[in-house]
């Protein structure tokens, strides 16, 4: 049915054929998004507990181990990016950044990680940051509530891919995300980890449509993890984590920017090659 | 025009109007329009002035310059009144990737620069083109000029032996405050068009084609500001952002002669073959301090410059395009020794090897943290030979008391690539060059 209803309007605005012979049906999306969020309920119970970890270390006046766990809890953020800014308000309160207020950090609205890596990575003290630590845990705790109940929209799902490829590309190549900190590299394998999934899930039905494409994907997102491998703390270990953002070299920049932008280019056609509105 | 051509002789509105009224009444439906319509009620209504937010017209968007030819637009071609620099790293990793990104860019170029329709795609999926400009382009008078840094020859594309000659990276003179964020580049773009959107929207559609194969490294906008023709048609030359006339002393463009030996590169540069009818271009960020420009007294500033002000005549007086002579002023009694203009061009025997076509727009970007305005020149020159043309001007103005006013922040040296015919792309000799080398 909906194929049908594919082709015959875009016969009628005349469009360019190629673009317009979707052979996705609706309920062909029903599996991929249902696995979608359980991958993004099990990156949210982790975040809450990581949350947890680093919040009470920070209530414990541990500045070490405060630093040492903020990376790592981001990362789950940053893979469930298109569904938490669902929720606009606690996105702000978590993740926002100190130019995202006039004022900047001395704005009392600011709260949430990076006013958290202000005091750790800035100030190096966890002084004051009680609060804001409660502040955080409460909202992580609320964001985690909110998406059991939420229906994930299939167009948000499939569009999220190349929305975490465009928060690379605007905040994460130029070190602007965690300015305090240096640990960009964290969020970014967090942002790519997030958009490779969703691929992966539609992958088998955007085969069907343009195998070329897949391939082009999938060889962008390769070259991407190749280069952020020269960063892993211990060789060959993607789990050890990242090296400071300002010990990646004007070379591995230019040739993580290249696939970060074809990547958006690439997957910001995956809604349309998938038939969604 | 054509909004007239379906209305019959002596309607009492103009087919805009009328076009207006039907959206107007879309709710109503095309009924209710006829019925109105028939009425005659609106027979009465005056001609619909202008909105506010009417586009301003221009009757110069069809002006366009062939892509094609021996030696590429933008240089000798009469400059407009806007101008973009746009400085790109190549992504691309080896000869193969550039040679893709070089077609790419040929044929955006072509396309860019002639007008034309895009393609409609599926509503579904993001649009071909930015759509700044509409569904059709006008070529609206757009130059794009194609020209390489010396960076790209390092190891990356294996050109490293068909290099230009005298292609470097820029270094510092005396007075510069070189910001890295604003200079060098491995390929700048020259926009020149009649409007700001025309020049936008070019660089918007080339970064849309090019994804992973360029990345912008810094651009730079300018204007030149637009005069009304004069009766008599004769020209001047337009104001910088100081207030003087600028490009006087230009070697005359339509003069083929003259701009084989200053601008275009042949087989008197002893250049690499595939170089011949390119040209350098050096680009420079100046920013004029203009508060205290504004601040100094006229004579003060006529003498800094060697011209005056107002008529942009030498400082012997006459009009502007006038020869300064300097013959019968040898101590600078009339015009200082250490002038603008008398350094830059000084007129003895054999200065006039050191002539370069000057290209240059004005440029205003904001205001710096102590509340002046950061205005000045987007300086472009080109050259046959970059040492003898700019550099050796340039060195020539170290020192001059106009450095007062001004601070060169940013900029590059570049070789504009020769031209191209249809069917091949810009910069194929330079890879071809560089595979009989290898």
């Amino acid at each position: 049915m909906s194929n049908l209803r594919t082709v015959i309007t875009a016969a009628a605005f005349g469009l360019v054929a190629m673009q317009a012979q979707a052979t996705v049906a609706p309920q062909d999306l029903v599996n991929p998004i249902t696995d979608y969020k359980l991958y993004v309920l099990d990156n949210l119970e982790q975040f809450s507990s990581h949350t947890r970890e680093f919040t009470d270390a920070i209530k414990a006046g541990d500045l070490q181990r405060a630093q040492q766990l903020y990376a790592p809890t981001r990362v789950y953020y940053e893979r469930i990016e298109p569904i938490a800014e669902l929720f606009a308000d606690l996105d702000a309160s978590i993740d926002a950044r100190d130019d995202d207020y006039e004022h900047g950090v001395q704005d009392p609205t600011f709260t949430g990680f990076h006013r958290l890596e202000y005091g750790l990575f800035h100030e190096h003290s966890t002084a004051g940051l009680g609060d804001y630590a409660e502040r955080l845990m409460s909202d992580v705790e609320t964001l985690e509530q909110s998406v059991q109940d939420l229906t994930f929209p299939p167009e948000k799902v499939v569009g999220g891919a190349a929305a975490l490829m465009e928060e690379v590309a605007a905040t994460k190549v130029s070190g602007e995300e965690d300015r305090y900190s240096h640990t960009d590299l964290w969020d970014f394998q967090g942002n790519l980890d997030g958009s490779k999934k969703i691929f992966e899930l539609v992958k088998p039905l955007a085969a069907q449509e343009d195998p070329a494409f897949v391939a082009r994907i999938e060889e962008n997102f390769t070259a991407i993890e190749h280069t952020l491998a020269h960063y892993y703390l211990i060789e060959g270990d993607a789990s050890s984590g990242y090296a400071s953002y300002d010990k990646v070299s004007e070379r591995d920049r230019r040739a993580l920017v290249g696939p970060v932008t074809v990547l958006a280019e690439e997957l910001s056609t995956l809604r349309g090659l998938l038939g969604l509105n | 025009m054509s909004d007239h051509d379906d209305l019959s002789p002596g309607c009492p509105f103009s087919g805009l109007n009328r076009r207006r009224f039907l959206q107007g009444l879309g709710a109503a439906g095309i009924g209710a329009a006829a019925t109105a319509l028939s009425g005659g009620a609106l027979a009465s209504q005056q001609p619909r002035t202008a909105d506010v937010t009417d586009a301003p017209s221009s009757s110069a968007t069809h002006q366009s310059h062939p892509f094609y030819g021996v030696q590429q637009q933008g240089i000798t071609t009469p400059r407009p009144a806007v101008g973009m620099l746009a400085s790109f790293d190549v992504l691309a990793t080896d000869q193969a990737g550039l040679e893709r990104l070089l077609r790419t860019l040929t044929e955006r170029i072509a396309f860019l620069t002639q007008g034309g329709t895009y393609e409609q795609r599926d509503p579904r999926y993001p649009p071909v083109d930015s759509g700044i400009l509409g569904p059709s382009i006008d070529p609206d008078g757009l130059t794009i000029t194609l020209s390489v840094g010396a960076s790209l020859f390092d190891d990356r594309f294996g050109l490293d032996a068909v290099k230009p000659r005298h292609l470097q990276r820029m270094v510092a003179f005396s007075n510069d405050a070189l910001d890295a964020d604003r200079c060098h580049g491995d390929i700048s773009l020259q926009f020149c068009a009649n409007t700001e959107g025309t020049t936008i929207h070019a660089l918007r559609d080339i970064i849309k084609n090019t994804p992973g194969m360029l990345m912008l490294r810094w651009k730079q906008e300018g204007t030149v500001p637009v005069m009304a023709p004069r009766s008599d048609g004769s020209t001047e030359s337009a104001r910088n952002y100081l207030g003087f006339r600028d490009g006087t002393a230009n070697p005359p463009a339509d003069n083929s002669g003259l701009m084989q030996k200053v601008v275009w590169v042949d087989h008197s540069n002893q250049e690499p073959e595939w170089a011949r009818n390119g040209s350098y271009q050096a680009v420079r960020i100046i920013r004029n301090f203009v508060e205290r420009w504004d601040r100094t007294p006229l004579q003060e500033q006529e003498a800094i410059f060697g011209r005056r002000r107002d008529s942009g005549a030498p400082m012997h007086g006459g009009i502007e395009h006038d020869l300064p002579v300097y013959d019968n002023d040898p101590d600078g009694k009339v015009t200082p020794l250490d002038s603008h203009i008398r350094l830059a061009n000084p007129r003895t025997r054999g200065s006039e090897r050191n002539l370069i076509l000057r290209r240059p727009f004005n440029y205003s970007n904001g205001v710096e943290a102590n509340g002046q305005l950061d205005m000045g020149l987007l300086f472009i020159a080109y050259q046959a030979d970059l040492e003898a043309g700019f550099i050796t001007v340039q060195k020539r103005l170290d020192g001059e008391p106009l450095e007062e006013y001004i601070k060169p922040v940013g900029g590059g040296y570049f070789f504009t690539l020769p031209g191209v015919q249809a069917g091949d792309y810009l910069g194929s000799s330079m890879l071809a060059a560089s595979q009989r080398h290898s």
